[in-house]
């Protein structure tokens, strides 16, 4: 979730301490009058902003016409960020996720799941 | 608009004047072309193969990380320009040794550009373009920016920077270049061809913003990644639409049906319309050289198909999914690829298997080309 502030208010909140990376990078920027008043989600530039769930069904309610095997479309569908729920954002934040994988039909098992940094 | 065939008489005159000079000197018309066909695989290495004896020549490492692994061959087929590091950079690669002679990065600080598989090469090699898709980077949010066509210098050599920039649409995908009026063309919601020595814009086939009435036609969903038609100087896009013969979304009633744009990339000349039934998902197709109402298609299965009949007529089943398809110029053999990491060989007339090029990585989302360098 993404908050967006009044750079006003930003400036009286002085007896608040911020507590994660993108808190600290707004307060920087508050400092350094960086911060426009509103900021609307414009535009993401990460696979998030792609609003496709991935092809659970084909164009004819089945599954025949869908990729097959899933291991032949994996890199396909999240190099392109096809499937930006379903895999990390290789294009933009986690771009070494599958690097050690050449062939994801003999190796997926080495393709692992992410976790958010610790702060 | 209907689908009328192509006819290429320059084509044709230039076969015959060929062949009448070829007589007179006393030489034959063999081996004045080698086909090299060239694809990118994971973790990011370009791949060389030669088609005749359809082994892996050499295989080039490329800079960065993986992606999209886009393969434009300059026209002259010695050199091969690819995309990599996150859809950003392009490199470029004398494919008979593997020397990196041109490179450009095109983010910068602060701006992050991505192309979206959008890179050609002009006619006489000079000129390399991307369309750039650039995001501003702030500190608390990012700024969509206008997208560009970028003119690059072939002759810059390492880290190239734009000589020219344009504004364009968003969406663009595939890039084409016609010869005949130094136009690149640009693949999206409509095709379009763009002026890249003073950035003018004309539509070549509306598609998204087509003039048919939604009571009769869903506007066409455009699928323009991949395949071009090199070997035969065409670039096709395919695309998707349901004619409505009864009331909108009387299913009973609906046709559905592909179409495809193509335009000859040395005349300019640009067929559109409506070709074949949808019978099945094909992601790519190519044309046959020696039948332009012939096409192929890939994706779980390598059709043929005959578009001024309107008719399928073979179907192949494939073990996966592939991308990809391409030919050689003479017609003689299919290749299918990109998703996983083999290349699959294919007899035209029967549509049989009669081979496989096992690489090292896996395709996903690179491009399948041919490079013809002349000797």
């Amino acid at each position: 979730m993404h908050m967006y502030l009044h750079e006003g208010v930003l400036k009286n909140m002085k007896h608040l301490k911020s507590f994660n990376k993108k808190a600290k990078m707004l307060e920087t920027a508050v400092s350094q009058g960086e911060v426009e008043e509103v900021v609307a989600m414009q535009s993401v530039v990460g696979c998030t902003s792609v609003n496709d769930p991935g092809w659970e069904v084909d164009p004819f309610g089945g599954l025949g016409s869908l990729c097959q095997p899933m291991e032949s479309d994996l890199y396909g569908c999240a190099d392109a960020c096809w499937w930006p729920a379903q895999v990390p954002d290789t294009m933009s934040t986690h771009p070494n996720w599958s690097q050690d994988v050449a062939k994801a039909d003999e190796d997926w098992r080495k393709i692992d799941a992410i976790f958010p940094e610790s702060e | 608009m209907k689908f009328k065939r192509m006819i290429n008489p320059v084509k044709h005159l230039g076969t015959v004047v060929t062949g009448v000079a070829l007589l007179c000197t006393g030489l034959t018309a063999q081996a004045a072309t080698d086909e090299y066909l060239l694809t990118v695989t994971r973790p990011n290495q370009l791949h060389v193969i030669d088609t005749k004896t359809d082994k892996l020549l050499r295989s080039c490492d490329v800079p960065g990380i993986f992606g999209n692994g886009g393969i434009a061959a300059s026209p002259d087929g010695k050199t091969a320009y690819v995309m990599t590091n996150k859809w950003e950079d392009v490199y470029g690669f004398d494919i008979s040794n593997c020397k990196i002679v041109f490179s450009m990065k095109q983010s910068t600080k602060g701006e992050q550009v991505k192309s979206m598989i959008s890179m050609t090469v002009s006619a006489d090699g000079k000129e390399l373009y991307t369309v750039q898709n650039p995001v501003k980077l702030h500190k608390d949010h990012f700024e969509t920016l206008q997208p560009r066509l970028a003119v690059y210098k072939t002759a810059d050599g390492m880290n190239a920077k734009p000589v020219r920039t344009y504004p364009v649409d968003r969406r663009i995908t595939k890039l084409g270049f016609i010869e005949k009026t130094g136009e690149v063309i640009l693949g999206g919601a409509d095709v379009k061809a763009i002026d890249p020595t003073n950035g003018k814009v004309r539509t070549l086939a509306k598609l998204q913003n087509w003039d048919r009435s939604p009571e009769g036609w869903v506007p066409p969903d455009a699928f323009a990644m991949h395949s071009l038609g090199e070997h035969i100087g065409e670039y096709i896009m395919p695309y998707f639409t349901i004619k409505w013969n009864g009331a909108p979304g009387d299913m009973e009633k609906a046709e559905f049906l592909w179409g495809m744009t193509k335009v000859d990339t040395k005349t300019g000349e640009v067929t559109s319309g409506e070709v074949l039934p949808f019978e099945f998902i094909v992601f790519n197709w190519v044309t046959d050289p020696n039948d332009p109402d012939v096409v192929y298609g890939s994706f779980n299965q390598l059709s043929k198909h005959n578009i001024k009949e309107g008719k399928t007529l073979a179907v192949h089943p494939m073990p996966h999914t592939y991308y990809n398809i391409n030919m050689l110029e003479d017609g003689s053999k299919i290749y299918v690829g990109g998703t996983s990491s083999d290349i699959s060989i294919h007899d035209p007339k029967t549509l049989e298997k009669i081979g496989s090029i096992q690489l090292t990585g896996d395709m996903s989302t690179s491009d399948l080309r041919i490079a013809k360098v002349q000797h």
